[in-house]
């Protein structure tokens, strides 16, 4: 009964009073009634002080002491004022998600846009359930910021962003005005990669002479260095060439294994006792090997069937296909 | 590397603008606290720059301790006690020093800029002054600014800029203060009992005369109070005769007050007045005594703020409590009156009491003259007599003189045979004490005689300066009757005033420029009028505002209104400032996103409304479906077009303000 009523006073709260809602498409500008304002500590110990002084003024019958206090209590006023204006009329906007792994953190980019003619400092962001936010960005007249936030992700699939809080306490920090927004954006989150790795399925067609590792076998031309490259496939002589000061970067010898037959990552290929998840985490981390070591795969998930080939759309399309296995409307 | 450089520097920067605000704070409290005190602060502040500017680390709580400990006990053995005014005031001074030396974390700033907002508060005790009110002002700003300074988090507008901001933030509350300060609904002070030396020393005149008491106060320009007359003007000068305390009783060098005897039924007064009272304001500073000097003679309704009266049979009238704080109130004078006309001559012997074995020589010339008078009425002669007083003061080469020769035992022989020069108490005194000895009732009245009149705002005003000290004498036909010897010897100071009558000697041949000021006409003159007449608005609207005069004024401000045109003018100015700001909310900063708000809510008016994803492009592609003449069409194709171009293309200023006008001109045509 207790927790029903809770409940009710909690969305009453958050829906009537806080206007929380639903993503909003598009950019969304924070009207004077969505932005909320309350004192903050130094705040009420401000009007503490605003009460002493008047006492002391009224004791003494100082006429100035009055000016003082009264001069002072709307200068508080005042700031109250333009600490709301600092929020309102700001106009916000989704920038990109890219995708991660789960368990990674995912970053939400939001663009704050000031149309008006005042500067807006000291704006800070965060997730609302991240508590009190930790990032601050200024956004000058006429001008654009954009913050990245970032939040956990502990599951594959879409992560919707979740609410954001922006708070500002400029210019003399007695109040403290906030408002929500929630972006309508989305990452999506690939399954974990399994580790440790596995090695990679060499199906079948294996080489026909059965020696040397995948793909070390030929000399087939230099890349550029990718995480995990070996230390020893590292091309040191072009490496010397190249001039640091210019951008110089790592190059990979590259070898092609005219051993292999085509790496097929098939999920039905797995074995069926195994987890559900931990089939896709192993895929995951198959697609990820292969795009390393820059061997075409095909790849093949329920319907989903992807030829051979390699690259950042390939990769792309495989790891989309895992994190929403499984989803309604993929 | 370089950023957090950058950081600690604005850190510095933002702690040393505070320290100057605090210094800004203190500085006028230097002047009245103990030198060591005001040493030990400038010193703690220095201590903290320097912290600051080396990046030092902040002393040790064991250090700062025992030097607070230590200074706690210096204020005690400065001022004997640490509550009270002063002492407060020293404490709160050496806490808000002590305080900027242990500031860590961002509750202390708060801390001490709040600590700072009262220290400012406690400048006021000394002086309300209108500079010290500009100056304030100023320490506002900049005590603002440092706090707004920490507020920053990221990029940081350089000072001048701060210190703007904060000046339109000032600017901002500066209506709303107004009115709290009109408005709010003031209680007259005090709540509680107040220390003892809530109010300084006060200077005003005292309830006894002894040779040099009214000479030293005539050194002084303070002012005793203002008065204004509210339907007549001023009487002359030498009417104004302001009187205060009435002194009878004579031991030879002292005039005292006759004492009331205990027990003795008050005597009946009989007072007559004749014609209309004048009545006037007076504006009273705090004198720290109980006596009001009101113009003679006061009628009886008088009623002082927060003061329980009490007059005497002298026609004194005097506060319950000291006058610790400016009060205003209204007074009725009778310039025509008799005082005690009729009366039985036996009841006036206590004004013909002089002390025996004093000043011989005056009573050996009491009887010389009273020999010498005509036996005439009693009437006529204790005018013939008071006259040939006046005579010998005005024909013998009697001085008037600020400093006069230091007086023996027989006070008044020595005046009047050997110095001859003296103040305005040694006339009055020497006065009294002939017309006593001649067997006319007579007792000497102090107060203050004229004052200068304000041309800019009207206002008089008595200072310290213009205290007096006359006679009276007693007649049975005409009662008490107003006698001032000083007139008989120096008529100047009657007519116009002490300065006339006695000019101070100047110093490095600035004579012309002590002429200029004392010449009401010249333009120094004027300056100083105009001053004066600026600081009594001051005392009267922001010093004085106390709970009458808000009362009065606001009732005044109800009646302004009451009447339909004004309320009506008011409201008018109120819908038009309304209509303003609306108008202003209403266009946007680019005129290119109006216009093309204007053209959505067009087609929104035929329910095409823009949908919110939808691009200039897309919207258009739609709109072509919208059953219309041709030259619409073709006039919304064409602004969608350049509206895009504007948006999304690449910049081109030059031809920008063309397109908007060619959108302008569009625009009607899509409706």
């Amino acid at each position: 009964m207790v927790a029903a009523l809770r409940r009710l006073y909690r969305k009453g709260r958050d829906q009537w009073l806080f206007q929380l809602q639903d993503s909003e498409p598009g950019t969304v500008t924070l009207g004077l009634r969505r932005v909320f304002i309350v004192p903050t500590r130094p705040g009420m110990a401000f009007a503490g002080l605003l009460l002493v002084m008047l006492v002391g003024a009224l004791n003494y019958s100082l006429g100035l002491g009055f000016a003082l206090t009264f001069f002072t209590a709307a200068c508080a006023l005042a700031d109250m004022y333009l600490t709301a204006k600092n929020l309102a009329l700001l106009q916000l906007s989704p920038g990109r998600a890219p995708p991660v792994f789960a368990g990674e953190e995912a970053q939400f980019e939001c663009h704050l846009h000031n149309r008006t003619r005042l500067d807006r400092y000291a704006v800070w962001l965060g997730f609302q359930a991240d508590g009190e936010p930790r990032q601050a960005t200024d956004i000058p007249a006429g001008g654009d910021s954009a913050v990245r936030l970032s939040t956990p992700t502990l599951q594959r699939g879409w992560l919707p962003a979740p609410r954001v809080r922006l708070v500002t306490r400029f210019p003399l920090g007695l109040f403290r005005a906030w408002s929500y927004w929630r972006p309508d954006a989305r990452v999506l989150v690939y399954p974990a990669p399994e580790t440790p790795a596995q090695p990679l399925p060499s199906s079948g067609a294996a080489s026909a002479d059965g020696h040397g590792t995948v793909g070390l076998d030929n000399f087939a031309g230099i890349r550029s260095y990718q995480a995990g490259d070996p230390m020893r496939h590292l091309a040191w002589r072009q490496i010397a060439r190249h001039d640091p000061a210019l951008g110089g970067q790592l190059v990979t010898k590259h070898f092609e294994g005219g051993a292999v037959a085509e790496l097929s990552l098939d999920f039905a290929a797995l074995p069926p006792q195994m987890d559900l998840e931990q089939k896709l985490s192993r895929m995951t981390r198959w697609v990820l090997e292969a795009e390393q070591r820059a061997l075409p795969y095909s790849f093949r998930l329920a319907q989903q069937h992807y030829g051979p080939a390699l690259g950042d759309a390939h990769r792309a399309a495989c790891l989309r296909a895992l994190a929403l296995f499984g989803a309604e409307g993929q | 590397m370089n950023k957090l450089a950058l950081r600690l520097t604005r850190d510095k920067s933002d702690t040393l603008l505070l320290l100057a605000a605090a210094l800004m704070v203190l500085a006028p409290h230097f002047g009245h606290l103990p030198p060591w005190i005001s040493a030990g602060v400038c010193a703690t502040l220095l201590w903290r720059a320097a912290i600051t500017w080396r990046g030092k680390r902040m002393p040790p709580l064991w250090l700062l301790l025992p030097i607070s400990v230590a200074a706690m006990a210096g204020v005690y053995l400065s001022y004997r006690t640490l509550l009270g005014r002063d002492a407060g005031v020293a404490m709160l001074a050496l806490l808000l020093a002590f305080k900027l030396l242990e500031m860590r974390a961002r509750r202390d700033l708060f801390v001490v800029i709040f600590l700072s907002f009262f220290v400012l508060l406690t400048n006021f005790f000394y002086s309300q002054s209108m500079p010290t009110a500009l100056f304030m002002l100023a320490t506002l700003i900049v005590l603002l600014t440092a706090q707004q300074s920490f507020q920053y988090t990221g990029a940081v507008p350089p000072l001048a800029a701060r210190l703007r901001t904060s000046a339109k933030l000032a600017l901002l509350a500066a209506p709303l203060a107004l009115l709290l300060f009109v408005g709010f609904p003031r209680i007259q002070g005090p709540l509680w009992g107040l220390p003892g030396d809530a109010h300084g020393g006060k200077t005003g005149i005292s309830d006894s005369m002894a040779p040099g008491t009214i000479a030293s106060l005539a050194q002084s320009d303070e002012i005793a109070f203002r008065a204004r007359f509210a339907d007549a003007a001023a009487p002359a000068q030498r009417q104004l005769y302001w009187r205060s305390i009435v002194l009878g009783d004579y031991d030879g060098r002292t005039w005292t007050r006759v004492p009331r005897r205990r027990g003795l039924q008050r005597l009946d007064v009989a007072v007559a007045a004749r014609g209309r009272p004048l009545r006037y304001e007076v504006t009273m500073e705090a004198s720290g005594t109980r006596w009001l000097a009101l113009l003679e003679l006061a009628g009886p309704e008088l009623r002082v703020p927060g003061q329980r009266l009490r007059d005497s049979d002298e026609m004194e009238q005097f506060t319950a409590d000291p006058v610790a704080q400016r009060v205003r109130f209204s007074a009725d004078a009778y310039l025509d009156y008799r005082l005690q006309a009729g009366e039985r001559p036996e009841r006036m012997r206590r004004w013909l009491e002089l002390p025996a074995g004093f000043n011989p020589r005056t009573l050996a010339l009491a009887r010389q003259l009273r020999q010498a008078a005509p036996d005439a009425a009693p009437e006529q002669l204790s005018t013939e007599l008071s006259n040939a007083v006046l005579a010998r003061f005005r024909n013998e080469a009697y001085r008037y003189t600020l400093a006069p020769p230091l007086l023996g035992r027989d006070a008044v022989d020595d005046f009047l045979f050997g110095s001859r020069a003296g103040f305005c108490e040694h006339y009055a005194g020497a006065y009294v004490v002939l017309l006593r000895a001649m067997g006319v009732p007579a007792r000497v009245v102090t107060g203050y005689q004229g004052g200068e009149l304000n041309p800019v705002d009207g206002y008089l005003t008595v200072r310290q300066s213009d205290a007096h000290a006359w006679a009276e004498i007693w007649t049975p036909a005409d009662g008490w009757r107003r006698v001032d010897p000083t007139a008989a010897v120096a008529p100047e100071r009657v007519e116009h005033n002490l300065a006339r009558a006695l000019p101070r000697p100047a110093a490095f041949g600035l004579g012309p420029l002590l002429a200029l000021q004392n010449d009401p006409d010249s333009w120094l003159a004027q300056l100083r009028f105009a001053y004066a007449a600026l600081n009594n608005s001051w005392n009267q609207w922001v010093l004085d505002y106390n709970p009458d005069r808000q009362r009065s004024f606001l009732e005044e401000l109800g009646t302004a209104f009451a009447n339909g045109r004004s309320a009506l003018g008011a409201a008018l100015v109120v819908a038009l400032l309304a209509l303003l700001r609306w108008r202003r909310r209403r266009r946007p900063a680019d005129p290119l996103a109006g216009l093309y708000e204007a053209f959505c809510r067009q087609q929104a008016r035929h329910g095409y409304a823009r949908r919110p994803d939808e691009g200039p492009r897309n919207y258009a592609a739609r709109l072509r479906a919208m059953p219309a003449g041709a030259a619409k069409r073709a006039a919304m194709e064409q602004f969608l077009t350049l509206y895009g171009a504007l948006r999304y293309g690449a910049p081109q200023p030059e031809s920008r303000t063309a397109s908007l006008a060619t959108l302008k001109t569009l625009l009607p045509l899509c409706r």
